[in-house]
């Protein structure tokens, strides 16, 4: 346990490497703050080149920063095979040694991990049958697919128990069984009492598991917060459905307006902007013969939140 | 510690005995060396001398192709591809990396060189005009080994801050000067620049001599019968690798990976 229940704590971290041929710096990272904390999930979210790899190789040791600070478990990162005994990393698109077997690959890891061999065999068969490759174990690495390699840089980074695990992009090559297992897996281990810290594009995997997401845009963090804080309770609109589809001319009678709705099959699909309007039109709609079939209220996802953060982000960036 | 470099250096030995590209160079050295037996009736004098010079220079030159070939790949190739992400998140240290990953080569190293050793002996052994036990043939291989694994941890040095190809073109220019160090200075002597006596003098004992591992012509003159020489050579190699080791593990302790 550390202090005060965070797991990872950045402050102040900044980053840049040298480009072209005068090496003139170009900053992916500046002044990030953020940190996670004990049995968490979270998504550490950005369009491409926003700094989620670069951070997260910090917090791996595989680049370091210019200034800032990362503490994991309450002591510095290079403080070495301790912390990293409890740290698990899925890299984003990983790759093996080709002339290793899967099998073998996890017996390196588990070696290198200080586990016995007992340990490292019956771990690796648990987590090879929960990642689905029970079946390649003895298979060489150069003969899996783009999946298959996810899925075996997930039980690498699981093999180990370890109590934080860092996944750049799981889900990115994986089929929907896939993404749905990994999903599965990431819940997983926050039943077990694991701290979840994974970057991802898919904002629909990202709002269904993460306690708190950390959203990256040119280096800087635009937002950070629980998910449900930052989709708020605001009503976007109200969606009716109704049968069979009007015409225009009927639903302007009706006093909706027509560019309201649009047609899905047999149905129509209305956009009421408020509860009041949706009353109304729910009446006149009855009214005409209508059946309303469905009346949800449809609130913000983390999509357009992202879409906003981002967008405003990349507009006041060229307004400076 | 210990224990973590045994283990990468065990994961290299098996990348490099499952290297095709390996067995190929190592057939291809074990064929010349297995050819000395005939090129040796087509020659004039003594037949024997002549085997065990062509054969241990096949030695030479083959494990030279073997060191460079596969030490400029081993840094570059975990970094290239990628291996290094998952190996490094582990609880293993930057220097047992490279430390590793260079005992695993220097292993493989071994048995190639023993393997083509063994081979030029029963040539030897076997030659019908004069054959006889040739124990200085692996004394000179040892020699030419020791000279590899320097080689080794020079072409770890470069592939850790520059790309293959030119760590193939530093390695081999060092194997080049490292066999003319002796040349550099006696030219230092014969000058009477202060400055160019200093300069051939630091650079005489900064680049590797790769001399002090050569005793070709000892064996094939018949002058090298103990392995006592041994000893100040293997000195020589622990000093000047290990240097180069730390030199590699300093430059690759900051390093980052884009």
């Amino acid at each position: 346990m550390t202090n005060s229940g965070r797991i990872i704590a950045i402050e102040g971290l900044t980053k840049s490497y040298p480009t072209g041929f005068w090496r003139i710096p170009f900053c992916v990272l500046s002044d990030l703050t953020c940190d996670v904390h004990e049995n968490e999930i979270v998504g550490f979210l950005g369009p491409n080149g926003a700094g989620k790899t670069t951070t997260i190789k910090i917090l791996n040791r595989l680049a370091f920063p210019d200034a800032g600070k990362v503490t994991l478990f309450g002591g510095q990162v290079r403080d070495g095979a301790d912390v990293r005994r409890r740290i698990g990393f899925m890299p984003e698109q990983p790759y093996f040694y080709e002339y290793l077997t899967g099998g073998e690959f996890l017996r390196l890891c588990g070696q290198l991990c200080g586990m016995s061999r007992a340990d490292t065999e019956s771990r690796s068969s648990k987590l090879l049958a929960r990642v689905g490759l029970s079946e390649s174990r003895d298979t060489a690495i150069r003969k899996y697919s783009k999946g298959m390699m996810q899925r075996l840089g997930l039980a690498q980074a699981l093999l180990h128990d370890p109590e934080l695990v860092i996944l750049d992009e799981p889900m990115s090559g994986l089929d929907p069984m896939g993404r749905m297992e990994v999903r599965g897996i990431i819940r997983d281990l926050k039943a077990g009492g694991k701290t979840v810290f994974f970057s991802s594009h898919i904002l629909t995997d990202v709002e269904a598991l993460c306690d708190r997401v950390i959203m990256l845009h040119k280096g800087r963090k635009v937002a950070e917060g629980r998910v449900e804080e930052l989709i708020g309770t605001e009503t976007l609109y109200i969606e009716l459905v109704v049968s069979p589809i009007l015409p225009a001319d009927r639903l302007a009678s009706a006093g909706i307006p027509p560019e309201a709705g649009y047609a899905q099959g047999p149905l129509h699909v209305l956009r009421a902007p408020d509860n009041g309007q949706a009353n109304r039109w729910m009446a006149a709609l009855l009214r005409e013969g209508c059946s309303v079939h469905s009346c949800v209220p449809v609130k913000k996802r983390l999509e357009e939140i992202f879409m906003e953060r981002v967008g405003g982000s990349a507009a006041s960036g060229a307004a400076s | 510690m210990l224990r973590r470099i045994l283990f990468i250096a065990a994961n290299t030995f098996r990348e490099t005995i499952r290297n095709k590209i390996l067995y190929a160079i190592l057939a291809f050295a074990l064929f010349v060396i297995g050819m000395t037996f005939f090129l040796a009736d087509l020659s004039v004098g003594d037949f024997a001398r002549i085997i065990a010079d062509v054969g241990l220079a096949s030695i030479h030159i083959f494990g030279v192709i073997m060191a460079v070939f596969l030490g400029i790949n081993l840094i570059s190739n975990e970094v290239d591809r990628k291996t290094i992400y998952i190996l490094l998140s582990k609880p293993v240290r930057r220097f047992e990396f490279i430390f590793g990953k260079t005992l695993g080569l220097s292993v493989t190293l071994l048995l190639t060189t023993l393997a083509m050793a063994t081979v030029l002996f029963l040539v030897h052994l076997s030659y019908r005009y004069g054959g006889r036990a040739e124990v200085g043939i692996f004394i000179a291989s040892a020699g030419i080994y020791m000279e590899l694994v320097l080689l080794t941890c020079l072409a770890s040095l470069f592939s850790t801050f520059t790309t293959s190809v030119l760590s193939a073109i530093f390695t081999l220019s060092l194997f080049l000067v490292g066999h003319l160090t002796d040349y550099l200075y006696v030219l230092g002597e014969q000058s009477k620049v202060a400055a160019v006596r200093w300069g051939s003098v630091f650079l005489f004992y900064l680049l590797p001599n790769l001399e002090n591992f050569n005793w070709k012509n000892e064996v094939v003159y018949g002058g090298l019968k103990s392995f006592s020489i041994l000893g100040w050579a293997a000195g020589y190699l622990a000093a000047y690798a290990a240097c180069v080791l730390c030199l590699s593990c300093l430059l690759f302790a900051r390093k980052d990976f884009k």
